[in-house]
């Protein structure tokens, strides 16, 4: 089961790549240019959480690289 | 080529001129107004947990437009911890005494509490550098650089993401690779796994006085525009890491195999916790936001598996409320689900023998939620104020209780609250 | 294909009308931060009519206009209006702040340059002259006459464009105070923020691809994007067209001074400035300083991207 959903997810962007998506002109991107609609709007907090998170449970990682070590684990 | 004018001049002559061309517009009504070239975050963080670990923790981070697509983000953190972390051994019901990590002192833990080894004061410096640049048509670099320092361990790192947009900017694929050289420098030398704790004055058995980590990492990151209100990103990560992976400080309590209570000889009481010297983990990561007329929602879920038996599951659900003025209200709610380590033990049995043990209740089976609020204050169109409030709760699970141990609360809840303030502002 | 298009997009308060008009060979885009449509019809129509007006009067393919007159008058003055006055003034200011790099009658160098992706390059002889024929010096202008010797020509193309932008913004302004971003074929300005208080997000794309998307051409399918609040923003080097031969190869940006193309042009440079027209000027200058195009751009304190 677990491999079935992985797999689903893995495919996801081929099968939404194959949909026609129109594409948005600059000027239609006014919502997804915002600052609450980026990929990471606080990267502080993210930082931070992710901090908290990685010294307090025993998975991390996942969304980017170059956080940088630190001994509270 | 000579030019007869003094460059900047150039700049003013045509404008002062072009003004007048296009009929005397007044200058500064016509300036240019772009996104800016600076953003500066700040944020100081709190965290408490009851009767344990304090940690305040200011960041500054700046970003610089430096033209042509280039930016470079340069990131300050410091971290002041103190109080008292729990050292792996279980409660008893008599009081118990530890050594120090330093081999020069003992603390002593009442009947029926858990152990804390209360000796934790720590500072971390740690400084993030990225520079970003395009290296193509739609390609972007960003190469990073991280180093931070600690009195017991040091973190040095290099990192590189490239960026590829296709399908008219429609979809974005990222590779990230990151390395990090760590070295762990323990406190009294780093103690050899699964050795006995020795009673003062005795000296524990190390294997010198640091020792290395390496971590790597690859993420492979997808993401889509699916319409002009949502955005949909998956990101696969691997990530490897080697060399000493234990924690030097923690130990376990050797019990009777069958009353569960621990071994009468002092010496022979606690060992010192040991973990494979290898891990490689995997994770997805799914995340999707939502634009309402105004309100957004973000949701993600990752899923994450290692070679120790880690499994979990993390569910991140956040709802922005936009208020007038600018102003925001966002509920959070985390709800993060693992299950234990292989070699995760709550107590050791005494004649059994083991090849790799930990009694941190961090590999157990273990369920964080967290319930938060966020208030965002607009103090202008590019700068902002915030105020977060978080409570967090842990319950881990024993993974097995033995005769007396029933009577024991062997890995209690940990309750924290998070508190940070932040300040944001573009010019 | 009807010639004028107006289509609205409806979402909350991000809502927009967009006009769309073919003009100087380009295809034009008028964006009104408005749901009035009747508003957005009459703003759309000031800017195709302005559009089309300047570059009736000032394309050089035409025998009925201002320019055919100047360079077709074999040495005789030629009494100009006051537009077409102000534009050589301002053309001969940036002869002289580009120590004649940026020259309006550089176009007859197109009769020995063509750049069809041959070989065939120009010899020094024919160079020198066509030399003979260029050169804002050569020329008397004294407001309003200008006379222009046999065999030169003049051209206003290379600002044409950039100022029909801020002229339609201009214009635009006198009529209703909406937030309006002008985009003639990747040229563009704003007026200032929309009514959600931020600005027009707009993007700076690869000019080789604007023949794929001809609606939204250059900033359809960009590398970046940031928001504009108010300002221009504009393009040189719209094409990849070169020569090439023993191996080198020659870019289309010619310098007007030695009639050769200048080395290591970028392949295209966008600027963004108060207007259009000093975005559009600027880049220009750009290109003709060559390898030096970055050094010139930041020496200005403008915002640009250069692609090479």
């Amino acid at each position: 089961m677990k491999r079935l959903i992985l797999a689903i997810l893995m495919a996801t962007p081929f099968l939404l790549s194959a949909c026609a998506i129109e594409p948005l002109a600059p000027w239609d991107r006014d919502i997804l240019a915002q600052r609450k609609m980026q990929a990471d709007p606080y990267p502080l907090d993210t930082a931070l959480d992710e901090h908290i998170y990685f010294s307090k449970e025993a998975s991390h990682g996942g969304a980017g690289v170059g956080g940088g070590g630190c001994g509270c684990n | 080529m000579q030019l007869k004018k003094k460059p900047a001049a150039i700049r003013q002559t045509l404008a002062v001129a072009t003004a007048s061309l296009l009929g005397g517009v007044a200058q500064n009504a016509n300036a240019l107004e772009t996104s800016s070239d600076w953003e500066i975050d700040s944020a100081l963080l709190f965290y408490a947990e009851s009767d344990r670990i304090v940690l305040a923790e200011p960041v500054v981070r700046v970003r610089k437009d430096m033209g042509n697509d280039r930016f470079l983000t340069v990131k300050l953190v410091i971290d002041a911890l103190t109080g008292s972390s729990a050292n792996g051994a279980i409660p008893t019901a008599s009081p118990q005494t530890f050594t120090t990590p330093s081999g020069n002192g003992t603390y002593t833990t009442q009947a029926n509490e858990v152990p804390l080894d209360p000796g934790f004061r720590d500072t971390r410096g740690a400084v993030n550098a990225d520079w970003e640049l395009p290296l193509g048509e739609n390609l972007t670099g960003i190469f990073g650089f991280n180093f931070s320092n600690e009195f017991d361990y040091q973190s040095v790192g290099l990192s590189a993401t490239l960026n590829w947009e296709t399908s008219h900017k429609m979809t974005t694929w990222t590779l990230g690779v990151g390395f990090n050289a760590d070295t762990v420098k323990p406190v009294g030398g780093v103690p050899v796994g699964l050795t006995n704790m020795p009673v003062l004055p005795a000296i524990k058995a190390t294997e010198g006085a640091d020792h290395a980590k390496d971590v790597q990492d690859l993420v492979l990151g997808w993401s889509r525009v699916l319409s002009r209100r949502d955005l949909l990103q998956l990101s696969l990560g691997y990530g490897n890491e080697s060399g000493y992976l234990s924690d030097p400080y923690k130990i376990l309590t050797v019990v009777d195999g069958a009353t569960g209570a621990p071994v009468a000889d002092p010496a022979q009481r606690y060992r010192y916790e040991k973990r494979p010297r290898d891990r490689t983990r995997q994770s997805l990561l799914v995340r999707w936001s939502h634009q309402f007329e105004n309100d957004v929602l973000r949701l993600s879920y990752r899923y994450y598996t290692d070679d120790w038996g880690v499994d979990s599951h993390t569910l991140d659900v956040r709802y922005r409320f936009e208020l007038a003025d600018g102003d925001y209200l966002e509920p959070h709610l985390r709800y993060y689900t693992q299950g234990a380590a292989d070699f995760y033990h709550t107590s050791l049995i005494d004649g059994q023998s083991y090849d790799f043990a930990s009694a941190d209740y961090r590999l157990a089976d273990m369920v964080t939620t967290t319930l938060g609020l966020k208030y965002g204050w607009a103090l202008s169109d590019r700068s902002e104020f915030s105020v977060r409030a978080e409570l967090m709760k842990q319950s881990a699970d024993p993974s097995q209780v033995i005769g007396v141990q029933s009577q024991q609360d062997l890995v209690p809840d940990v309750d924290a609250v998070i508190l940070q303030f932040g300040y944001t502002l573009q010019f | 294909m009807p010639d004028f298009f107006l289509y609205r997009r409806d979402e909350g308060t991000h809502s927009y009308h967009a006009g769309r008009f073919e003009a100087m060979a380009s295809p034009c885009e008028v964006l009104i931060d408005s749901e009035d449509g009747a508003l957005a019809d009459k703003l759309s129509h000031i800017a195709q009519a302005e559009a089309r007006r300047i570059e009736h009067k000032f394309s050089r393919y035409r025998d009925d206009n201002i320019i055919h007159r100047i360079n077709h008058a074999r040495g005789k003055p030629v009494e100009v209006d006051e537009e077409t006055a102000d534009l050589l003034d301002y053309a001969a200011l940036c002869y002289d702040i580009s120590d004649g790099m940026f020259d309006i009658t550089s176009g007859a160098l197109r009769r020995v340059w063509h750049f069809d992706g041959s070989d065939h390059i120009p010899s020094r002889k024919a160079v020198r002259n066509i030399l003979r024929h260029i050169g804002w010096r050569k020329i008397r202008w004294q407001r309003p006459r200008i006379t222009v010797p046999g065999g030169m020509e003049i051209d206003l193309g290379g600002i044409g464009k950039e100022y029909a932008v801020d002229r339609v913004l201009r214009l635009i302004g006198e009529v209703s105070p909406v937030s309006v971003l002008v985009n003639f074929g990747g040229d563009l300005a704003a007026s200032g923020p929309r009514r959600h208080g931020r600005g027009w997000i707009v993007g700076v794309e690869d000019p080789g691809n604007i023949q794929q998307h001809p609606a939204t051409v250059k900033l359809a399918h960009s590398r970046e994007e940031f928001e504009l609040l108010r300002g221009g923003i504009a393009t040189s080097g719209d094409t990849r067209r070169f020569l090439q031969k023993d191996g080198i190869r020659y870019g289309h940006i010619l310098d007007p001074r030695t009639g050769w193309p200048v080395p290591d042009a970028p392949h295209s440079v966008t600027v963004a400035a108060g207007t259009c027209t000093e975005a559009g000027i600027l880049a220009t200058l750009a290109m003709l300083h060559g390898a030096g195009a970055e050094a010139f751009l930041r020496e200005q304190g403008v915002r640009f991207w250069c692609q090479r």
